[in-house]
């Protein structure tokens, strides 16, 4: 980075032309970070009294105006950061329906993998002990544990909260842990009680809190099996609490009774995703790849903050890698983390209205781009962006992007898989069905023949019963969900 | 607009899959496609069954099925195993090798008729009950019974008669 001779603008994060509320804002939330009496880093004390200096410097509009007088020309370059919009259509057509434009956008680190620290960790784990997790589901989760705590480096903050209708927490975050000391309080866990995950994330969020670092990665992985009761809504505003801290919550559902939608909603919120974990035997691999995945994290989150414009809106954003899962389309966009192995996708589904080709140049979405790049705790610099597209009389026949076809030949199994729970949900099971049928079509075309005899299955099922097997269709949503990212992963071989 | 070729649902303009049936409607020629040069082919065009043994061989087959009434050849590639049987319309049976363009009908082959698998070098036959039978060099089998088969055995499955090809046979 070039941080010799950062001017005020970039040490606050924030264009040249920001308004004094972006500027306040900016600051504040340097702040919050920064300040003496919560930073932990070496180093970032030096940090907080250079914002403070910018600030004083850019809250003063006499200063202000005497201070930009003396910078260079604004250069859009430095960013350890590459980025790059693909387009389904070079332009619009001009027609008095809505039409659909996909773009894919791709983040990745312009830094080679190998020359990357890998950096600390705070990770708190969150574990369901209540009733249903007795037995061989609890004595996984507690090998699984054990193995996590044994990888540990010295340097990694970890901490264990264990709940049912109220939570514990069984191991308080610290580095550089007594292992055995560790391994003896897991083996304290014993199940009971009901399940109230709001108990154990509020528990969980404060540990990861207490030792809340910007040059670490900051996470949360719950684990459970049940239904939460009523908190729900108590949950998902702790995720946004959570991701405003750049801490993501990682779900992990096991066996049948959980609810993948809630659990998908909140670790959406934070950038992060939800898995499904059919037998408790593949507990301990998933926790483990989870880990390893936290591990090799470059930046922990992309934020895309944009203003909605008129006629045209986002219909749809998925993640296609590192980790595959819907983007909450909020604003901002919490993308998810760039991995040091490989760039960030995400495909955005875009509607444009006719109203919005009054004009030849149609703007899709205009704001920017911030990555926190975990090795660097200054506020990251925005990228601009201003996605548009020209509108013509006739339509183009340029083929799409190869990468978008192939992403969204994958993205069409999972949605078709949407949405036949979404008609199941409202009645329609022979709509549903035929859902499920067309899906098996594409399925076996793509040689995913157990797959694709599971999706049979549960629409004979639909058809039939009026309901989805056991598990039926989380295995479908997390399997078509899967199928995405080895897409993905064929490309980069 | 843009009508589905497949299901006839309505997609907005745009749309590169179909959101009904998931069939593809935009950009089917930019998927790669391969020239196969027509002098090559004709050239290497086998002349007996032998040599349309040999040119599968390389493709990893571990097999070949070899339909004496009418010449074609069926490849036994990939799986280790193949259900043998013909697909009739409205039947939710699907054979792995569907033997209806063969005249598999008039020939009285069933629905789900035998299997034919491999072990290790040797393959391994069995009649799933069909109703007509099916017979090895002329002898009927008992139904449900594995049995070993070799290279160049007739096997027949009611009066559709085939040659089973062995890889090193």
């Amino acid at each position: 980075m070039a941080s010799g001779k950062r001017d005020y603008y970039s040490i606050l994060g924030i264009f040249r032309d920001a308004t004094p509320e972006e500027i306040k804002r900016a600051y504040f939330d340097a702040a919050q970070r920064l300040h003496p009496d919560k930073n932990v880093a070496a180093g970032e004390t030096e940090l907080f009294l250079e914002t403070q200096q910018a600030y004083e410097v850019l809250s003063n509009p006499k200063r202000k105006s005497l201070y930009d007088a003396t910078l260079p020309p604004e250069i859009e370059t430095d960013t350890s950061i590459k980025h790059e919009f693909l387009y389904s259509r070079p332009s619009l057509v001009k027609i008095t329906e809505p039409q659909l434009l996909y773009v894919q956008l791709e983040v990745g680190s312009r830094e080679v993998a190998g020359q990357m620290a890998t950096p600390p960790l705070n990770v708190c784990l969150v574990l369901d002990r209540s009733t249903s997790m007795q037995g061989e589901k609890m004595d996984m989760v507690k090998a699984a544990a054990i193995t996590l705590i044994r990888g540990l480096r010295p340097q990694d903050v970890f901490s264990v909260v264990t709940f049912s209708d109220r939570a514990e927490v069984l191991i308080p975050a610290s580095i550089n842990q007594e292992t055995k000391k560790l391994e003896s309080r897991i083996h304290l866990m014993q199940p009971s009680g009901a399940t109230e995950i709001f108990q154990g994330l509020e528990a969980g969020l404060n540990e990861v809190k207490r030792s809340l670092d910007p040059s670490r990665v900051n996470h949360i992985i719950l684990l459970t099996d049940g239904h939460t009761y009523g908190d729900e809504h108590a949950c998902l505003k702790l995720a946004v609490e959570a991701s405003h801290l750049n801490i993501g919550i990682t779900g992990l559902g096991i066996g049948n009774e959980w609810n993948d939608i809630f659990l998908d909603a909140l670790a959406s919120s934070t950038g992060a995703s939800s898995a499904y974990i059919s037998k408790a035997k593949d507990i301990e691999r998933i926790l483990v790849d989870k880990f390893n995945a936290l591990s090799s994290i470059f930046a922990d989150d992309v934020v895309v903050d944009y203003k909605a414009q008129a006629h045209v809106h986002i219909n749809y954003a998925f993640r296609l890698q590192p980790e595959g899962g819907a983007v909450a389309l909020e604003t901002p966009m919490h993308l998810g983390p760039i991995s040091r192995d490989a760039p960030l996708k995400v495909l955005f589904e875009i509607v444009v209205d006719p109203g919005a080709l009054d004009h030849d140049d149609v703007i899709l979405m205009e704001g920017s781009i911030k990555v926190s790049v975990t090795a660097n705790p200054a506020p990251a610099t925005p990228i601009r962006v201003k996605l548009s597209r020209k509108v013509l009389e006739k339509a183009s026949n340029e083929p799409p992007p190869a990468s978008i076809l192939s992403a969204l030949s994958r993205l069409t199994l999972y949605r078709m898989q949407e949405r036949a729970r979404v008609s199941a949900e409202a009645g329609e099971y022979s709509a549903a069905s035929r859902h499920l049928q067309n899906l098996a079509t594409h399925l076996l075309s793509k040689g995913e023949s157990s797959l694709a005899k599971t999706a049979l299955m549960e629409a004979e099922n639909l058809e039939r019963m009026h309901t989805w097997s056991d598990g039926g269709n989380k295995e479908l949503k997390y399997s078509t969900r899967a199928l995405l990212l080895e897409g993905a992963k064929e490309k980069y071989k | 607009m843009m009508v589905c070729p497949n299901c006839k649902h309505n997609n907005m303009a745009g749309a590169m899959f179909c959101a009904e049936c998931g069939a593809q409607l935009l950009g089917k020629d930019a998927l790669t496609t391969q020239n196969i040069s027509t002098e090559q082919f004709a050239s290497s065009l086998p002349k007996n069954t032998q040599d349309v043994y040999q040119s599968f061989d390389g493709q990893g087959a571990w097999g070949s099925i070899h339909l004496l009434d009418t010449g074609q050849v069926l490849p036994l590639s990939v799986r280790n195993e193949f259900t043998l049987g013909r697909i009739s319309e409205g039947q939710p049976i699907m054979p792995d090798i569907d033997l209806s363009p063969y005249q598999a009908y008039a020939g009285g082959v069933s629905r789900l008729h035998a299997i034919i698998k491999r072990d290790g070098n040797r393959i391994l036959f069995m009649d799933l009950g069909s109703a007509n039978g099916s017979y090895i060099n002329g002898k009927r089998l008992q139904p449900n019974a594995e049995q070993y088969i070799n290279h160049g055995d007739i096997i027949a499955l009611g009066k559709l008669k085939m040659q089973v090809l062995v890889k090193n046979g």
